[in-house]
């Protein structure tokens, strides 16, 4: 069986009654999702879906997400779950980058609505398929229509998809330059869905509270190692209210929760987990960036029955490239362990032999998880992919036992909360402020979101006090959590002698002219 | 008047600190605060915060739900009810 998609195909013959996904007051058990998913299949292809054309999602966690993304592989085509908190300009660059010629979003999603109506105003083809969905508008409505569309002799079998199929993009910049839409194939999806299986030991008695968005990486694969076991997903869509997500773990007997650092300090900060009955958690997982080894403390003393599992990974190879059993976490803290299973870790030196034992330098890292390639990106993809290697951009070293440890990163990128930013997506927002000259985007600590983002900027031409200017201006165009918490107004940006800027230097409040 | 007062107070500082914004259409009673991206994890907590300090009472971990947070409408009839009783 070559994809997820088989795989769970066979989970619907075998568990058919058995609850897959609980979300928006629907228990919808796994007969009734491939239902779904096979419906939609079949309505996508009766409004012209080809195989290999791209389907975006632009969703919350909901269940339509999870049967948009199965129904779009069960037609042939590939999943674009987009960012639902991104504006219209990046769907817009999106959609029109990986040319999808199918939407699936929420009615009321002015940003979605608003890149739809752009796109099809200046396409050269046909308007892009819609599909508006709302309380009163489910994805795939069994009306007369698209009754007609099941009596058509469409074929569709879960065991027709191929291992190299594309299957999903997920874009992990904005709108700067050309978009970096990381492909992965089904082979890719279900060589680290079954490493992921294996070492957390899923199976059909497990549920999973996921908190986690499905157009990250890290969500996607909650979502389908969950599906792949026969285990059941319990959406929940944030950490706004984090005693209700305690209520829903003691209600359904959660047995799985995956966060990153932000969402364990939250979760310790803001309820009193002794409150609740969460006996039933086997196991945590851990990732999206280094959680203090005070946080882990502190963590594993509320939760001492739950096993915590510190896991390091990227889009590009899927999701998970390394986990640390457990066990060894008091012993090997710090680190984010061994590969998983299929995947081969190189740490490479800057005069490209491998290092030593101990020795930092680039990780590299190859498997059958990594990634094709970025969609219609050649040059981005040849600057991380050679030779079937994937250079991670993280750097790090291997102690003796094979262990991992992270311990630095060469890109600019900022971690907040779950979220990965790319500095230059808001400097270039910023800079189209009149008045505004030059601009740089840092991430400063933070206690809970481990970073938030700080804009330095130089506008001498500027009222003062223009920050709240600036920040209405971000909001209008990027994504919440995009906007800078802390805008600082400068003379002049520290930069190096060709003239880069030296974003190092400015969190170093001495050093800025 | 009071009430108006309430309300227009809670709105002022969702538009100054969430929304940086003068522009009182920039949010309606019934826009929902969540799903509008207006209010995230942490946001919450300051708008919390906010609160308290404002009309002098505590807001228990239980009624922070969506049904007393989502809308300036709800957020304006929870503390009317707190505030009475």
């Amino acid at each position: 069986m070559p994809s997820i998609v088989a795989r769970v195909a066979d989970v619907v013959r075998r568990h058919p009654q058995r609850v897959a996904i609980v979300g928006d007051d629907r228990r919808i058990r796994y007969a009734e999702f491939w239902a779904e998913a096979l419906h939609f299949a079949r309505a996508l292809r009766a409004r012209g879906l080809r195989p290999g054309e791209r389907v975006a999602i632009l969703l919350p966690n909901r269940i339509e997400a999870a049967v948009a993304c199965y129904g779009c592989w069960l037609a042939g085509g590939i999943a674009a779950p987009l960012n639902v908190q991104a504006r219209a300009r990046d769907f817009e660059a999106w959609l029109r980058h990986c040319d999808a010629r199918h939407i699936v979003y929420e009615h009321s999603h002015g940003d979605a609505v608003e890149a739809i109506l752009k796109i099809d105003a200046y396409n050269g083809h046909a308007p892009i398929e819609r599909w508006p969905i709302g309380a009163d508008r489910p994805l795939s409505p069994h009306d007369a229509a698209s009754a007609s569309a099941d009596n058509i002799d469409i074929d569709i079998d879960a065991n027709a998809i191929a291992a190299d199929d594309a299957a999903l993009i997920l874009y992990t910049s904005g709108t700067t330059g050309a978009p970096k839409g990381v492909t992965l194939t089904h082979g890719n999806l279900l060589a680290n869905a079954c490493a992921v299986v294996r070492y957390l030991e899923l199976s059909e008695r497990d549920s999973v509270l996921s908190i986690l968005a499905f157009y990250y990486a890290y969500g996607a694969s909650v979502l389908h190692t969950h599906l792949l076991s026969g285990g059941c997903v319990v959406l929940a869509q944030n950490l706004l209210f984090p005693h209700l997500l305690m209520d829903t773990i003691a209600r359904e007997r959660i047995t799985g929760f995956s966060g990153v650092p932000s969402t364990y300090a939250l979760l310790l900060e803001r309820v009193k987990l002794i409150d609740y009955d969460l006996s039933s958690l086997r196991y945590l997982t851990q990732a999206g960036g280094a959680m203090s080894a005070v946080l882990t403390r502190r963590l594993r003393n509320a939760l001492p029955d739950a096993r915590l599992f510190v896991m390091y990974g990227q889009t590009e190879a899927t999701s998970r490239l390394t986990w640390l059993p457990p066990e060894r976490l008091d012993e090997k803290i710090g680190s984010v362990g061994i590969p998983v299973d299929g995947v081969e870790l190189r740490i490479e030196c800057e005069d490209g032999r491998e290092a030593d034992i101990d020795e930092t330098g680039d990780i590299h890292v190859r498997g059958a998880n990594v990634m094709r390639g970025y969609w219609n990106n050649p040059d981005a993809s040849a600057s991380v992919l050679r030779d079937g290697w994937l250079r991670t951009g993280d750097m790090g070293h291997v102690d003796a036992d094979g262990y991992l440890y992270i311990d630095g990163r060469r890109s600019d990128m900022i971690k907040t909360g779950a979220h990965r930013v790319h500095p230059n997506d808001i400097e270039d927002v910023i800079h189209e402020v009149p008045g505004v000259s030059e601009v740089a985007v840092v991430g400063i600590d933070d206690h809970v979101l481990g970073q938030v983002v700080k804009a330095f900027i130089v506008a001498p031409g500027l009222p003062p006090q223009s920050d709240n200017m600036i920040k209405a201006h971000c909001r209008e165009r990027l994504a919440s959590y995009k906007i800078p918490r802390e805008i600082e107004f400068v003379s002049a940006l520290p930069r190096t002698a060709s003239g880069k800027v030296r974003r190092a230097a400015l969190l170093e409040p001495q050093t800025i002219p | 008047m009071q009430r108006q007062k309430q309300s227009h107070r809670i709105k002022q500082y969702i538009l100054k600190n969430f929304l940086f914004s003068n522009d009182d259409s920039a949010i309606g009673d019934q826009d929902s605060l969540v799903r509008g991206g207006i209010l995230d994890s942490t946001g919450i907590y300051e708008l919390i915060m906010f609160i308290e300090e404002e009309f002098k009472f505590t807001i228990a971990p239980e009624e922070m739900t969506p049904d007393n947070f989502d809308t300036l409408e709800v957020i304006d009839a929870f503390i009317d009810r707190k505030l009475a009783g």
